[in-house]
């Protein structure tokens, strides 16, 4: 008898997307008011520090006129108006007329003033981030997830926008409007006043509480509408996987119950500004009622006049909305805080290192010495640089070592080639020549000077590289070869690229070298990106090249045309090279066999074929001939 | 970035359609809209009362405190003036706050009740049948629009497509129908004064639609101004070892410099206009005050007007009555928006499925895999031809490669065959059937495909694997996984196949995930297996790593192989060589190399010569040079 074996659960439904909790992505949307912050913030209005400090004059002076507008109202209502004074109401009319006009002219000034704050410190703030971004070595680039640098960008800085350009004049011109009604109000009758006053507490902790409600559930609601775009965004870059496994009923059938996800937020998010809403207009609805009943009372024990009884009515609003307003402004600040606390913290991210002061530049043997006739170097002359290794070590954790006690030299023009499994530390030699990170101890000497004690970006303008993943900015082909020298010409970049024997390649394109290459140059094949990146690395007229498996990704009947042209590249400069054609390692000048981090085998490739060792071992396992033909 | 033509604006239905189909579109929920709008008419009227009833109290006060005359009131209400004074005021008070009692709680149903027509039903539905249409398009709709602009289509242009439902036609009904109450109670109130306030208002209305049309371009100029500084800085970063390894720092921080620049200055405008619009709007409102303060306080002090129930509550509609003209504005652009948001989605929606199962198509759920193309070619619609008559029968079980150049045809042969494109001529036949006349899913179903650059969804490597077929068990999820040669490294990793990969997962290296999608691909047993140049994306290391994998993959399956490595070449039974989209060599690697041609210029450049083979010990005499 077969035991009866119950059924394995089914597979628990997923979504297409599955997150991981990720606690840096749990960013506080809240920050306390913090005095330094906002001082920090608005040290970025110092451009228009003139429309500054006329702002805040202007808010003070609208903060009265709001009040005096519905006052001059209830004055000419209880007085011209219920006296029958003709001359009285006309000139009430013209009265308020011109305030009106004084109210509106002065208005323009502080939208314009506050908007145009607003936007100069969000410029600041986002060339700052820009430019300290810019100045982290790759090691930042390596840890920092793109999406949170963009957000600081976008996000925070558009909350600090609102943050300064409305926070805190509205809440001035509020709060003032608020204390001039309550006056006029208080002078009308004190006592009334009084439960006037009583009510807004309520209305502050009404407010307060399903602010706070209200953001939780927006949060809520983004995060799953991120779940939405996120799902959306793989269904799209995986379209041919999923119609060529036929999954579209599953796809659309976990996509709406995401879909629902969302809404079931909305919803929830909804039905809590749908209590907000009615309950604050209710509380004035209850204020009227209660107005009518106790000041009618009044009025009719000789206790107050009607006239004071309408001036409540006209003005009680403007002390009530302000109440709902700061409310909102405040939130708005907190907001803003958690915003400009995140910007500040990637501003003052301390660099890991950093040029020393003292570093000169590498010396230049393709610029003229000044004084001397501006003699254009011919292409493909530079002289190569003489690099270095004495003793060195690196980690990218000092506490664990890829590298260990380095020793070479790669002398002028020279091709060195890496060889070694991922992790062997062939890509760690590459980025610190580079300079792309520090060594942790010995030296780096390029053309005979420590590296530290030069500038990375004259090393850089000496150097070329071209990376297995290549990297193009959306742009035309041409504005991607231009990124090597920008000062080149038309004639120079095709030159570069004839050089290559690519040339026809790059003008067989649909526009020819103005193609546009899309998002990450995605309108390219893999193989024609590749081109551009070993063109453009070509036209920089580098002393110094860099190959890091950059043939891998090429076609091989265009790798066969590239083949003879990149020996002609290399020519005369100093290289480093990974690669998996024996034919680029055949050539080198020296092979050095890493094996974690340590050089095991040096040599020429003949040398190091016959010694027999590690080196002989790998290149079987390159060129697999383990099933013969 | 240019937009492909599929985008702009060249041709597409008119806004009559456009409004005749969404005006359908509302006419699929029209109870629900009924409902708003009822709920909304109740509450006007209400509002109204509560209004009433306050200028009703102050008339009252007036009346008793100093005798003015109250006549017929325009509530046509008889307060019992035999009550006490306070019982009155009791009762007038205690109706304002019954009024604002059952206010609030409409408000409370009305507001869910617009929020679930939309955010439950139709932003759902309208999302969900994009989406289904979006994986059902070909390929080329997503060559030719950007990711970014296909998720724009299903999340911003399908909101502004629903806006169309709430924003355009229910409000244009509240609109219309609370401003003809406004006006028919003002005119009851005084017909004189009820022309004189609301002079202004066509001005106000003008003003309003004027400015917002003059405005909309300049914001959506500025939302591509922002776009732009943003993909800036996005590149910047993703881009930073080319800038940093060029040296080009300087560069790169005035491009993005001068994109923040821009954004800053194309502002200042904005901020002008915006500036000049709202101070004027707020004046025309306040000369409506001015009248009626002048005029009407005339009225009032000839005794023509009641000061309660004629001034104040006239002052009190006139703000709501300013609100709602105001709305016109928001009402224009909701129009212009959601007509450019349905052209999009429509767009979508409309798209022909180029690729449709027969109506009597033949099930096939297990082919054998013979495969045949007929005078095969293919182009694109007003393109030149991209494969051109390919004639090739490919037997149960074989093994082809293809070589050939980038854009040679390669990939798109192979994606004729689980009918990714249908072929511009000729026919490709399964097991001796046109594939056009088969089941479509089936026809997939017999299709093994690995791509180029392996592409695994953010879930685990369990779901990865089943992906074809969600309900297989992990028996069969591991069976494939041990086909591919992927078992070993999965059940090494700590979660083993419950870890979740993607962004913040776990990384594999690209033999590894090479291997998870070849995994994916023999999961469903097919007798088809398309492997687009799988060792391109993969690092020479890891590369052999897959070989393993290959093989037995390829085991007992009819394979098409794109490849460019000797060893992958050497592998298949024959060779197909493919020069711009024709088949210019074929045969085996020993015929091929016999031959001058560019298979054998590839294959030299990757063989040792003998010298070195001889050093490793491994060469047979003679043995690579045939």
């Amino acid at each position: 008898m077969i035991p009866v074996v119950p059924p394995p659960p089914p597979p628990k439904p997923m979504g297409l997307v599955h997150r991981l909790p990720d606690d840096e992505d749990q960013e506080e949307q809240f920050k306390p008011l913090e005095w330094g912050l906002m001082r920090r913030l608005f040290t970025y209005a110092r451009p228009v520090r003139g429309k500054l400090s006329a702002l805040i004059g202007l808010s003070v002076i609208r903060s009265a006129q709001l009040p005096a507008l519905g006052w001059v109202m209830a004055l000419v209502i209880n007085g011209p108006i219920s006296h029958a004074n003709y001359v009285g109401i006309a000139l009430g009319v013209v009265g308020y007329g011109l305030l009106a006009i004084a109210t509106d002219g002065l208005f323009h000034f502080r939208q314009r003033y506050a908007l145009q704050v607003g936007e100069t410190v969000v410029n600041g703030l986002r060339a700052d981030i820009f430019d300290k971004v810019q100045r982290q070595p790759m090691s930042f680039f390596q840890r920092m997830k793109l999406g949170r640098i963009i957000g600081r960008v976008t996000s925070d800085v558009e909350s600090v926008r609102s943050g300064i350009q409305d926070v805190l004049f509205v809440s001035v011109i509020q709060g003032g409007a608020m204390v001039f009604s309550a006056i006029v109000m208080a002078w009308s009758d004190w006592q009334l006043f009084l439960i006037v006053l009583g009510m807004a507490p309520v209305l502050w902790a009404i407010n307060r509480h399903f602010r706070v409600k209200l953001s939780l559930y927006s949060r809520a609601a983004s995060e799953s509408f991120s779940r939405v775009t996120a799902t959306l965004a793989e269904s799209v870059n995986g379209i041919r996987v999923t119609q060529g496994f036929v999954r579209q009923e599953t796809n659309a059938g976990l996509f709406r119950s995401l879909l629902a996800d969302h809404s079931a937020y909305n919803i929830a998010l909804a039905r809590t500004s749908a209590i907000l809403t009615p309950l604050l207009e209710l509380n004035s609805q209850f204020f009227v009622a209660t107005l009518l009943m106790f000041g009618g009372w009044r009025v009719f024990n000789g206790d107050m006049t009607l006239g004071a009884l309408i001036t409540f009515f006209l003005l009680a609003n403007q002390f009530f909305s302000p109440i709902a307003i700061i409310g909102n402004q405040y939130n708005q600040a907190l907001v803003a805080m958690a915003g400009a606390e995140r910007v500040f913290k990637l501003i003052d991210t301390v660099p890991e290192w950093v040029d020393a002061p003292e570093a000169v530049a590498l010396p230049d043997p393709r610029v003229p010495v000044a004084g001397v006739s501006p003699v254009p170097p011919p292409l493909l002359a530079a002289p190569g640089v003489c690099v270095e290794f004495r003793g060195l070590s690196f980690g990218y954790d000092p506490a664990r070592p890829v590298l260990h006690d380095i020793n070479f030299v790669a002398e002028p023009g020279q091709t060195v080639a890496l060889v070694g499994h991922t992790g062997s530390g062939k890509s760690s030699i590459i980025n610190l020549v580079s300079k792309f990170y520090l060594p942790t101890s010995g030296e780096l000497l390029i053309d005979g000077r420590e590296i530290r004690t030069l500038t990375s970006r004259s090393l850089h303008r000496q150097m070329g590289m071209v990376q297995q993943q290549n990297f193009l900015f959306s742009g035309t082909v041409l504005e991607n070869l231009r990124l090597a020298k920008p000062e080149a010409t038309d004639a120079e970049v095709r030159a570069a690229a004839a050089s290559l024997d690519c040339l026809d390649i790059l003008e067989a394109l649909p526009q020819g070298l103005l193609t546009e290459v899309g998002e990450r140059g995605a309108s390219l094949s893999v193989g024609q990106r590749q081109l551009v990146c070993f063109t453009r690395a070509l036209l920089a007229d580098p002393r110094l090249v860099m190959l890091d498996e950059a043939t891998s990704s090429i076609d091989a009947l265009t790798e066969a045309r590239l083949q003879t042209a990149l020996l002609k590249l290399l020519r005369g400069r100093t290289s480093f090279v990974v690669a998996h054609r024996l034919s680029t390692i055949r050539h080198a000048d020296l092979v050095l066999v890493l094996d974690q981090g340590v050089i095991i085998e040096r040599g020429t490739h003949d040398q190091l074929l016959a010694a027999g060792g590690r080196y002989a071992a790998l290149y079987e396992q390159f060129v697999q001939v383990d099933d013969g033909d | 970035m240019s937009l492909p033509p599929s985008m702009s604006d060249v041709v597409g239905p008119s806004n009559g359609a456009l409004i005749r189909r969404l005006f359908g579109l509302a006419w699929r929920y029209r109870l629900h809209c009924l409902q708003v709008l009822g709920l909304q008419l109740l509450l006007l009227v209400m509002g109204i009362g509560g209004l009433s009833f306050t200028g009703l109290g102050i008339d009252y006060i007036r009346h008793k405190l100093d005798d003015t005359p109250m006549d017929d009131n325009v509530l046509h209400v008889a307060l019992p003036m035999a009550w006490a004074p306070l019982q009155v005021l009791g009762l007038l008070a205690g109706l304002i706050l019954v009024l604002a009692l059952s206010r609030a709680v409409l408000n409370y149903v009305l507001a869910v009740s617009i929020n679930k027509l939309v955010q439950q039903k139709l932003v759902v539905d309208l999302r969900g049948e994009v989406y289904d249409k979006l994986q059902r398009l070909s390929f080329r709709f997503f060559d030719a629009n950007s990711t970014g602009s296909i998720i724009t289509r299903v999340t911003g242009d399908v909101q502004s497509v629903r806006m169309f439902v709430d924003q355009v036609m229910i409000q244009s009904v509240i609109m219309a129908v609370s401003l003809t109450v406004y006006v028919i109670y003002m005119a009851s109130l005084s017909p004189s004064l009820t022309l004189a306030c609301l002079a202004t208002t066509p001005l106000l209305a003008v003003l309003s639609t004027w400015f917002s049309k003059k405005i909309q371009p300049s914001y959506a100029h500025n939302r591509t101004l922002v776009e732009r500084m943003v993909q800036i800085l996005a590149e910047s970063l993703q881009g930073v070892a080319v800038t940093k390894g060029f040296g080009r720092e300087p560069e790169a921080r005035a491009k993005f410099e001068a994109a923040n620049q821009a954004c800053f200055d194309q502002q200042q405008g904005i901020f002008w206009r915006v500036s000049l619009f709202s101070p004027a709007v707020g004046f025309i409102t306040r000369i409506n005050m001015m009248v009626l303060l002048g005029y009407g306080g005339w009225l009032v002090a000839n005794g023509e007007l009641p000061l309660g129930t004629g001034l104040i509550v006239f002052a009190g509609l006139l703000e709501q009555f300013s609100g709602q003209v105001n709305n016109v504005a928001n009402i224009v652009n909701s129009v212009q928006q959601s007509l450019i948001g349905a052209r999009r989605v429509f767009e979508i929606l409309d798209a022909p499925v180029e690729v449709k199962n027969a109506p009597a198509a033949i099930r096939l759920p297990r082919c054998t895999g013979l495969v045949q193309f007929e005078n095969v070619s293919f182009a694109y619609a007003g393109a030149e031809a991209v494969v051109r008559d390919i004639d090739l029968a490919v037997q149960p079980g074989q093994c082809v490669a293809i070589l050939g150049a980038t854009g040679a045809g390669k990939s798109v042969l192979m994606s004729l065959l689980p009918r990714f494109f249908d072929p511009t001529a000729g026919r490709v036949l399964i097991d001796g059937v046109d594939l056009r006349e088969l089941d479509l899913d089936d026809l997939r179903r017999n299709i093994g495909i690995v791509f180029q650059e392996s592409f695994l969804f953010s879930n685990t490597i369990a779901a990865n694997i089943a992906f074809g077929h969600p309900a297989a068990t992990r028996e069969q999820i591991e069976r494939a996984a041990r086909i591919a040669a992927a078992h070993e490294f999965v059940t090494a990793l700590p979660l083993g196949y419950d870890t979740v990969l993607g962004e913040s997962g776990a990384s594999l290296s690209g033999g590894q995930r090479q291997r998870l999608a070849i995994a994916r691909a023999v999961l469903l047993e097919p007798a088809i297996l398309l492997l687009d140049d799988p060792t391109a994306a993969i690092d020479s290391e890891t590369e052999h790593e897959i070989f393993e994998a290959l093989d037995r993959a390829i085991a007992g399956r009819t394979t098409f192989i794109v490849a460019h490595r000797l060893s992958t070449l050497r592998r298949a039974d024959f060779i197909i060589v493919m020069e711009q989209g024709r088949i210019a060599q074929r045969g085996t690697h020993a015929e091929l190399m016999a031959q001058p041609g560019s298979y054998r210029r590839v294959a030299s450049l990757q063989l040792l010569d003998g010298r070195e083979l001889q050093s490793l010990g491994i060469a047979k005499p003679g043995g690579e040079r045939t």
